[in-house]
């Protein structure tokens, strides 16, 4: 069976494809921090991260409609956010002085933008760089170790379940003729159950697998990174831009 | 061929799973080094678990040794940089992000030298004839290319035996072939697992069949497969190929 993987568009060759992982994920980190530290009323500044982060999706040749369509995922955090509002505006008048920009859509469409520049960095960043090594990047850059591998299980293994789970929906499906909404409902609770008992045994085997190829409970990778010189120049260009944004422009 | 030396050498072992049912009685076999032994029994005749006993994941009662070396807990590293344990389930036996990772597992378990571990890596996928899947992700790959790639990882590790557990189930008859021309092209010590007889007439010298954890019947490959009685009193049929073939097929190299 098939299915839409996290990074499906990571084969492309372009310029941002060809960076090195680390340097993605360096500059994803210091884009977030900068748009979120960017002050309320910068709406230039925010335009200006918006056009840097359009112009590197452009130049990944990643398709523009998936990545907006992607973008979508931001969509309950800013709503759920946005309950707050309300409540903050009223500490806002007496705590930290909002000026004439006081007003709740401000904050929200504040708020909205700056969830929406960084899920679309985040989306570039997935989808420029395959994930075994966005998770060998993660490692350098000291991330624990048992972090990375429960990323790297589950990334293994996610389809994997999904498949046993449309398979047994298949064959439930195969042999459900009427039945009550009820009775259907109780079939899935045994259906997540019985899926659950064989990620358990999947587990375990799993892990004989590797015992038997002499795991001793540290696991152990290569990688073949190397800092190219056009990973510098992004680096500096990009940081470089952000500060220009932030402390120059508007 | 009897005059190598025993690669494993398996005496009273006796297995219990946990909740008390008798996986294996009394077993007592040896393997010759270099040859290629067939285990066939039906289902939960003991197959697996035996397997597993041969590169100390379950320890029964009894004793078993690899090249003269006893296992026990002390050597378990030792012993299975010797056996490669190939599982059935691909999906199991690949649980790295990628094809090169996964092959470099046992390698980078074995502490060797970075360009040592790429060497081993190249080394194993040429021999399943998948080099250029090196950096694929696993779950992107056909279930053939899984099963040869699952071999790729045992090989890295350059072990003296090798151990299939059903290795040609779910393959289609293309790469059931190959994975027989690779069997047969190989020269080490070989255990193999299956329910598939015609790929034991094919690849294996000697046959024990296994039937509710004892071994009933030992011998030559044809001796084995072509006794009916035999095979059908343990759920076992006789392999098509033999009654199709009038002359002695010819099994692997050794």
């Amino acid at each position: 069976m098939r299915h839409s993987y996290i990074d499906k568009y990571s084969n492309i060759n372009s310029p941002i494809h060809r960076l090195d992982a680390r340097v993605k994920l360096i500059y994803s980190c210091i884009f977030i921090l900068f748009v979120v530290f960017t002050p309320i009323e910068k709406f230039f500044s925010l335009a200006l991260y918006g056009i840097l982060t359009l112009t590197l999706i452009l130049f990944s040749r990643v398709p523009l409609m998936f990545v907006l369509r992607r973008s979508s995922v931001a969509i309950p955090f800013v709503i759920v956010i946005s309950i707050f509002i309300p409540f903050l505006e009223k500490a806002g008048s007496e705590g930290y002085s909002l000026g004439i920009l006081n007003s709740r859509w401000l904050i929200f469409w504040n708020i909205a933008a700056k969830s929406f520049l960084c899920i679309l960095t985040m989306i570039l960043l997935v989808s420029t760089t395959k994930l075994p090594n966005l998770l060998k990047a993660l490692e350098k850059m000291k991330v624990p170790l048992i972090f990375i591998m429960i990323l790297s299980f589950m990334y293994r293994y996610i389809f994997v379940v999904t498949d046993e789970l449309m398979r047994m929906q298949q064959a439930k499906k195969a042999r459900s003729v009427g039945g009550s909404r009820w009775f259907h409902n109780k079939v899935l609770a045994n259906m997540i159950g019985v899926l659950f008992l064989r990620t358990y045994e999947r587990a375990e085997n799993v892990y004989l697998a590797m015992s038997s190829r002499g795991f001793d409970g540290k696991i152990q990778t290569i990688d073949n990174f190397s800092f190219k010189l056009r990973d510098f120049y992004f680096l500096i260009a990009a940081t470089g831009l952000l500060f220009f944004i932030r402390f120059l422009a508007a | 061929m009897r005059l190598n030396r025993k690669a494993i050498e398996i005496k009273k072992l006796n297995y219990s799973y946990p909740d008390g049912t008798n996986a294996l009685s009394d077993i007592n076999l040896d393997i010759f080094e270099e040859e290629s032994l067939g285990v066939v029994g039906p289902n939960g005749a003991g197959k697996s678990t035996l397997l597993l006993h041969l590169n100390g994941i379950l320890q029964g009662e009894g004793s078993i040794k690899i090249f003269g070396e006893e296992i026990n807990s002390g050597n378990l590293f030792h012993i299975r940089r010797k056996v490669g344990l190939v599982f059935q389930d691909p999906d199991n036996q690949l649980f790295m992000p990628t094809v090169f990772d996964d092959v470099a597992f046992g390698p980078l378990n074995m502490s060797l030298s970075k360009d040592e571990v790429h060497k081993l890596v190249d080394e194993a996928l040429s021999k399943v004839d998948m080099l250029n899947f090196k950096n694929r992700s696993s779950h992107h790959l056909s279930f053939g290319e899984k099963k040869r790639i699952s071999i790729a990882t045992v090989l890295s590790m350059m072990p003296e035996i090798l151990v299939l557990d059903e290795p040609s189930s779910n393959l289609d008859p293309y790469h059931r072939r190959q994975l027989i021309e690779f069997l047969n092209d190989i020269s080490i010590t070989r255990v193999i697992a299956t329910h598939d007889l015609d790929l034991v007439l094919e690849t294996c010298t000697r046959v024990v069949l296994l039937d509710d954890g004892e071994i009933v019947a030992e011998g030559s490959t044809v001796d084995v497969l072509k006794n009916k009685e035999l095979l059908e009193a343990h759920s076992l049929e006789v392999p098509a190929s033999v009654y199709l073939k009038e002359e002695k097929p010819t099994p692997g190299k050794s």
